[in-house]
């Protein structure tokens, strides 16, 4: 019987194991954020990112977000992202274009289009497609509510990614919040484009408004304005908040952390 | 060859214990209800093909009658021929005659397996026998001679030597000839083979047509008769036979995996690689199974193979039926061609792209070949031409393009079919101000355009051709042409602008044709961009 100093000293070890054991993709990732201050950070792989937008009709912005973040990861090693949509949703949603890609900055080449069946089939391409050491990202497209894609399905995502190194988009349309396991999740909405530069009336450079939800990654900082060049994200300040009060900062029915048998929280 | 005379009602009689006693298959032949097809007891009680089902009624009161499906009876047949690929690769359905009833096995070297060639024709007489088919067969050098043999005498080897005292003791009927040919024939007295063959050939043509010296030489192997194999043939294949027959899919999975080792060290051995893979399981109950899959890249690593195979079952769900269970499994490689070994690398960069195009296999095995796509460019100025999904399997990666042109605003997702949406605009020709679409109005507040993208010129006034154009019949001396509408470049041309609402969101729509005073503007919404 070891002594209670002990016992509390082998309880604090296994909390540091589990917690290597579980986030060590954030851990890293969070290593990494803190040396770029101030701007938006380059996320490393491994990650399993929930992207949130309102509604479906931002659609647009939400795979921007995604592809621009993607593109970060391509490497010689990691040349593919796959993206995975409901094969019936492609009307609700569009489907990406691959001229459009050209003109965002990213190689249509690059990209693997997945039209599964059913959720069950897509959360099985996703699996499988996070395993392959050849791909980058995967970007899954679920433009409704699905009961399969619950805290198990996350989770199971996210081990992969953490395991394989590749990091998983997950685009979410809506308010509600479930439970997952996520390492980080973002509320995206579109923001007025910027001042056109030879034509006041002609829509500008774009720009998002984003917000960090979950994932205690960067410090003191949870929300940004974004534009993208193909080169990558440009930061501005954020202006005039609260203006619109949905964007500004409401109060989200935000998920319960689910407590396990082992009384450690999975999801905070 | 093996003929089945009578297989259709010995094949209904088979699949339903319940049906017994003379039975006979009714068809509307011209108006009226005639047999189509007649069993042995129904004959030996003096029905035959083509009497009318009244008659045949009268004449055996405790007649059994059913209707003549014959879409059902081909299909069934054709699984039968598939179940023969067990005795030889090379399998047809001769339909030149019927549908069903004529088989044709290619036995050459295949023979010496089942201890020469009479021994083979008895064994698979001898076996359908047993399973309640009335059948015979023939073994002969040329597929005429063995249909003929079949038909007409009784089942037995052909050498070559005995084809022509055999073939022209035969009747006229055993060269497949058309009912109106015979007729003729047998109007000019010619009632065997043999007499036929000694008239001069050229009035013969003149009377009977080609087909029937085709025929004739087809038959005395003149010239040559081609076969079409029903399965696909494999050049090599591994395969294993079982003593009990097995039923659950996990136990095929484990053999698929024996096989595909097997065929591995085979491929291996040769320097070869595959690219299509078959796996056929032969039922107990005459019916064949196969499963197809594909590979993007050559390949015979057993364990990726076996992989593909068991995604592929998972898809089959409820198709997957084993019946009475499996005896015979044969995983077979097509599309070989060769594949040198790789020294693997443990820093090199070049199983990257094998390991995506495995992905790739895995994915379309499970999900089916269209549903994992890639974006193919096309040189076009229509939209939704100038991009093209093409299965990722058959993507080629090779594509040149032009990168120095400037690129025009394209949305990141495009809209299978462009909605309809309502747009208003403060001058007719001016830039959109407000936009409905599905049921919500957006307020436009920046605008650009209009790009106009113009019809292909070079198709106006051409009218649509939706289907080929008939030749003329007989006596209809205008050919019809279908009155559609003419193409028109200007009513198609559409004019583009990217907008942007309120809150930022930004569209791609399109206004169709030109603006006209009095008509109403029709507007799309196309896209949606970052």
């Amino acid at each position: 019987m070891p002594s209670p100093d002990q016992r509390q000293r082998l309880a604090a070890l296994r909390e540091t194991i589990a917690d290597i054991e579980r986030k060590p993709a954030l851990a890293e990732a969070r290593a990494l954020v803190e040396q770029q201050q101030g701007e938006f950070p380059r996320l490393a792989g491994g990650l399993l990112q929930e992207m949130f937008t309102d509604e479906r009709r931002n659609a647009g912005a939400l795979l921007g977000f995604a592809l621009a973040q993607a593109k970060g990861l391509l490497t010689a090693q990691r040349l593919a992202v796959v993206y995975l949509q409901l094969g019936d949703e492609a009307q609700k949603l569009g489907m990406p274009y691959g001229p459009g890609l050209l003109s965002f900055g990213f190689d249509p080449d690059a990209l693997v289009l997945v039209r599964a069946a059913n959720v069950a089939e897509l959360l099985w391409a996703a699996e499988e497609a996070i395993a392959c050491r050849a791909v980058a990202a995967v970007v899954a497209d679920i433009g409704s509510h699905a009961k399969l894609l619950n805290f198990t399905a996350s989770r199971r995502l996210s081990l992969r990614a953490a395991a394989t190194g590749g990091s998983i988009f997950l685009l979410r349309y809506g308010q509600g919040r479930e439970a997952s396991a996520a390492h980080l999740r973002w509320r995206l909405s579109p923001a007025r484009s910027a001042h056109g530069r030879y034509d006041a009336k002609a829509p500008g450079a774009l720009r998002w408004l984003v917000q960090l939800e979950k994932g205690a990654i960067i410090k003191n900082q949870t929300e940004f304005v974004l534009g993208w060049t193909e080169n990558g994200f440009a930061t501005f300040t954020a202006q005039r908040r609260g203006t619109d009060r949905r964007i500004g900062g409401t109060t989200l029915p935000r998920a319960v952390p689910a407590q396990l048998a082992d009384g450690l929280p999975q999801t905070a | 060859m093996l003929f089945l005379p009578s297989w259709p009602t010995d094949y209904l009689k088979r699949r339903d214990g319940q049906l017994q006693g003379p039975l006979v298959l009714h068809e509307r032949i011209k108006g009226g209800l005639r047999l189509a097809a007649v069993d042995a007891e129904a004959a030996r009680r003096g029905l035959s093909i083509g009497q009318n089902l009244a008659d045949a009624r009268a004449m055996v009161p405790d007649l059994t009658v059913r209707e003549m499906d014959r879409p059902l009876l081909e299909t069934a047949f054709a699984d039968f021929a598939d179940w023969h690929s067990n005795a030889s690769p090379l399998v047809s359905v001769m339909t030149d005659v019927t549908g069903f009833g004529d088989l044709v096995l290619d036995i050459t070297g295949v023979a010496h397996l089942f201890g020469g060639e009479r021994a083979m024709l008895r064994l698979l007489l001898t076996r359908l026998r047993d399973l309640g088919y009335t059948v015979a067969g023939a073994v002969a050098p040329t597929i005429g001679a063995a249909w003929a043999v079949s038909h007409f005498a009784r089942s037995q080897v052909l050498e070559q030597a005995d084809l022509e005292t055999v073939l022209d003791a035969l009747p006229v009927q055993a060269l497949r000839l058309a009912p109106a040919q015979v007729a003729g024939l047998t109007q000019m007295g010619l009632k065997s083979i043999g007499q036929l063959r000694q008239r001069e050939r050229k009035p013969l043509q003149a009377r009977f047509g080609v087909s029937l010296l085709t025929r004739l030489d087809q038959a005395y192997g003149l010239i040559q008769e081609r076969m079409t194999p029903r399965l696909p043939m494999a050049e090599r294949y591994a395969e294993r036979r079982f003593a009990d027959p097995i039923g659950l899919m996990d136990d095929v999975l484990m053999t698929c995996h024996d096989l595909a080792i097997q065929l591995s060290i085979r491929l291996e051995a040769e320097g070869q690689g595959g690219q299509a893979f078959h796996l056929f399981l032969y039922r107990v109950d005459h019916k064949v199974m196969a499963l197809s899959v594909n590979s993007a890249r050559l390949t015979r690593d057993p364990e990726h193979i076996t992989k593909l195979f068991s995604n592929r079952s998972e898809r089959l769900e409820g198709e997957y039926d084993a019946g009475f269970g499996i005896d015979m499994i044969r995983l077979a490689v097509s599309s070989v061609s060769e594949l040198d070994a790789v020294q693997l690398g443990a820093f090199s960069h070049q199983g990257v792209a094998e390991d995506l195009d495995q992905l790739n296999d895995r994915m379309s095995s499970r999900l089916g070949i269209m549903a994992v796509l890639r974006t193919q460019l096309v040189e076009s100025h229509i939209p939704e031409r100038a991009a093209r999904l093409v299965p990722a399997l058959a993507a080629s990666n090779d594509q040149a393009r032009d990168r120095a042109w400037p690129l025009p605003p394209r949305p990141l997702r495009l809209l299978p079919v462009p909605e309809m949406v309502a747009i208003n605009a403060e001058v007719p020709e001016g830039l959109p101000a407000s936009m409905i679409w599905r049921r919500e109005s957006y307020k436009i507040e920046k605008a650009s355009g209009p790009e106009r993208l113009g019809a292909e010129w070079w198709r106006s006034g051409q009218r649509l051709q939706l289907v080929p154009t008939e030749p003329p019949k007989k006596g209809e001396t205008p050919p019809h042409i279908p009155n559609l509408a003419l193409f028109e470049p200007d009513a198609v041309t559409r004019d583009y602008y990217v907008v942007e609402d309120a809150a930022g969101r930004r569209f791609w729509i399109y206004r169709q044709g030109f603006h006209r005073d009095g008509e109403p503007a029709v507007w799309y919404l196309h896209g949606f961009f970052a």
